[in-house]
């Protein structure tokens, strides 16, 4: 008996013990998924060092639940409390109906007898290479920041040492990204893990190799679907929203680019999972051009810290969009007529050797437009969609010049930079573009200092409201620069 | 209404029954329904099911193809009739099954429940005279048996997809085979591998075999890949002295 009593109180040693830390820290595993036997879970558990949770738990919100009776339920992993996408199965596991999560599927099932498990002992010392605890500079980016980015950048190290969140609402091109630099050098020199977040794959591919060569010392590791590019534990993560999801209670710092972006705007999972993968009290770091209400509110009234950039980094003013009627275009695109003025402002591009993107609302409309263009002798034009296969070499292909127009849903609407650009919107009267896509659309033109001015022109069928608050917006924040 | 495998919202067609009908069972909207491949019941093989309009004519020798002949020469076909299928493989079904049954997404079964169901009267109206149709007493002659999984898929897996599959259909599912040795997956095997197989993997579930007794069988699963499961599992079902064993499958692949 004695010996029973032993094997049964005996504290995990230290050699497994950072094994299993390491595996566990800062992420959320099923039970059936742990790199190591469940049976020694338990020791953990009764030390304290891992804490278990239903991955399904009921959810009565309020009195009427109560009383229908009627079960709600929510997903602890992702958030999801759409009822819709709940399910029930008879699960062989526990052996009688179970409830499972529809909405995070493809990071297996979750359901009612899921247990998700997590570490929550002592936290892991972080293994930073040598150099950084000498004390060199770990910044080696040698741009110099504009007095209005320097003036953001103190701003932001000052609410970083109070730990308290930030709102960086800057202009598209007025180089939110370098401002965070300082931002970034600071936390990670006090060893702290960061994540910057961002809604889509495309800036985390654009955005990774710009951080490697501003930290070269710092291992980076860069999240998202199908990426090669994963470090474990690396102090400074590049992620989309969607695989933060597997992370819990990880990062003492997020930093979160286009907050308002399309995904994180629909999908309350996103913003879940960003919060869920964050420690409780880790400041946000928000950078956007557009900032959502919430956030525009929170700073306007002054419950949030934040700064705002009103002037491009070059000192030029945002171009403002010009509204031109072109009447039904989708419609005339299906019948095989290209619209005169559009054929027009495509080849006054051409003769200017401007490039353009020309964004279309939907992905039909890419593939009928292309092909329409392509048929009018425009021949160096493609077009790109989210489920193109080829979108990334074509993308490459436009920034190299080898391409005169990119036809475009709105994927690239924002975080990409290709300077001298211009840009046209056919059927900007389309409900997909809202005032903020327009803004960020806007946006893309001028971002070098090289070529500050260009043309924006909306094609429409009847001025939209998203259409005048977008201009309206552009103008506010031109004379909030100091414009006019 | 909600697709059940895109999520996209759609609208059923204006009939009588979907205006007259409070209906809300769950299921694909008509741009997934059109990329499936759906098996004419009329240009199908005789004894497998597959859709011979994919096949090349040669191929084909009296609306039977060139695989069935083979099992019929090989001696190996036993009690086992014919297989029902309701869609082709292809990339879509693919997608879809791939949810179902390895990633657990059970609800997803229930968009195929009207069409598995029409297939089930079709199977039972074909091997029926009209007076058995007539006094409603031929489909008590037909009993359902999912093809089992073992009990160590069954934990990993958390369901049996041929179950799910056959409780749609409804009554009268009977447990009549079990599975008791654990093995490889078949669709991480080759097709000689599989072919080679000769020992049943199955067992007759004692406490079922009066049930089974001149009854007509239909063995229920989600895919017919080479025929072997299903005859294998006709082949172990001898004992009970069943009518006839036939199988109906969701694909043929």
């Amino acid at each position: 008996m004695p010996m029973l009593l032993l094997s049964r109180k005996s504290v995990p040693t230290p050699n497994d013990f950072t094994e299993v830390q390491h595996a566990l820290h800062g992420r959320e595993f099923r039970a059936e998924e742990l790199p190591f036997p469940e049976k020694r879970l338990k020791e953990y558990v009764n030390a304290g060092y891992v804490s278990v949770r239903h991955g399904i738990i009921p959810l009565n919100e309020n009195i009427f639940d109560l009383l229908t009776g009627k079960k709600k339920w929510l997903c602890v992993r992702c958030g999801n409390r759409e009822q819709e996408s709940f399910a029930v199965c008879s699960c062989a596991r526990c052996g009688s109906k179970c409830v499972y999560c529809r909405h995070c599927l493809t990071m297996g099932i979750v359901r009612a007898c899921t247990k998700l498990v997590t570490w929550c002992g002592p936290v892991p010392e972080l293994r930073l290479p040598e150099d950084v605890l000498i004390g060199r500079p770990l910044c080696h980016w040698k741009g110099s920041l504009s007095s209005d980015q320097q003036k953001a950048a103190e701003a932001l190290l000052q609410a970083l040492e109070a730990r308290e969140s930030f709102l960086i609402w800057a202009v598209a091109g007025a180089g939110k990204t370098e401002i965070i630099y300082s931002a970034l050098e600071q936390q990670l020199k006090k060893g702290h893990r960061v994540v910057l977040a961002t809604p889509r794959t495309d800036v985390v591919r654009e955005l990774l190799p710009r951080i490697r060569a501003a930290f070269p010392d710092i291992p980076v590791s860069g999240l998202y679907a199908g990426s090669k590019e994963t470090i474990p534990d690396a102090p400074l993560v590049i992620s989309t929203a969607h695989q933060l999801i597997r992370s819990a209670n990880r990062f003492d710092c997020v930093f979160i680019d286009e907050v308002d972006a399309f995904p994180y705007h629909f999908d309350a999972m996103l913003d879940y999972a960003v919060r869920k993968a964050a420690k409780p009290n880790a400041p946000f770091i928000f950078l956007t051009a557009t900032p959502p209400d919430i956030l525009k509110n929170a700073y306007l009234s002054g419950k949030l810290r934040g700064v705002m950039l009103a002037r491009r980094y070059h000192g030029y003013p945002l171009p403002v969009p010009r509204f031109q009627w072109i009447g039904n275009g989708a419609h005339a695109a299906c019948k095989g007529w290209l619209p005169y003025p559009l054929s027009l402002w495509l080849r006054e591009r051409i003769t200017q050797k401007r490039q353009a993107f020309i964004f279309v609302p939907s992905i039909a409309l890419v593939h009928e437009l292309t092909e329409l263009l392509q048929r009018s002798g425009y021949t160096r034009i493609a077009g790109v969609h989210a489920d193109d296969p080829h979108r990334h070499e074509k993308l490459a292909d436009f920034r190299e010049g080898r391409l005169a127009a990119l036809v475009t849903t709105t994927i690239l609407e924002r975080g990409v930079t290709v300077p001298g650009v211009e840009v046209a919107v056919f059927g900007a009267d389309d409900r997909v573009f809202d005032d903020r896509a327009l803004v960020q659309i806007s946006g893309r033109v001028g971002r070098s200092g090289d070529c500050p001015r260009g043309d924006v022109v909306f094609f429409h069928n009847g001025k939209t409201l998203a259409m005048i608050r977008a201009r309206r917006q552009i103008e506010q924040m031109n004379r909030a620069g100091g414009f006019k | 209404m909600r697709c059940l495998f895109c999520g996209a919202d759609f609208l059923k067609p204006l009939t009588f029954q979907t205006v007259f009908v409070l209906d809300d069972t769950p299921s694909f909207c008509d741009t997934c329904r059109g990329r499936l491949a759906a098996i004419a019941p009329d240009a199908c093989c005789r004894c497998c099911g597959r859709d011979l309009s994919l096949l090349e004519s040669t191929a084909v020798k009296h609306h039977i193809c060139q695989d069935c002949i083979w099992w019929k020469h090989s001696g190996r076909n036993g009690l086992y009739g014919t297989n029902n299928a309701l869609f082709s493989y292809n990339p879509l079904i693919k997608e879809m099954i791939t949810r179902f049954k390895f990633r657990g997404d059970t609800a997803l079964a229930a968009g195929f429940a009207c069409d598995l169901r029409c297939a089930f009267h079709r199977i039972v109206k074909k091997g029926s005279t009209w007076r058995q149709r007539l006094f409603m007493t031929d489909s008590s002659q037909f009993v359902i048996i999912p093809i089992p999984v073992s009990a160590h898929r069954l934990r990993e897996r958390g369901f049996n997809q041929a179950e799910v599959l056959a409780e749609l259909i409804g009554p009268p599912i009977v447990q009549g085979l079990v599975r008791e040795k654990h093995e490889m997956k078949q669709s991480k095997k080759n097709r000689r591998q599989r072919l080679a197989s000769r020992e049943s993997p199955f067992q007759l579930n004692k406490e079922c075999i009066h049930l089974l007794e001149n009854k007509k069988i239909l063995l229920i699963d989600d895919i017919y890949t080479t025929g072997v499961t299903m005859r294998l599992a006709a082949h172990t079902l001898i004992p009970a002295h069943p009518l006839s064993v036939d199988s109906l499958t969701l694909i043929h692949g």
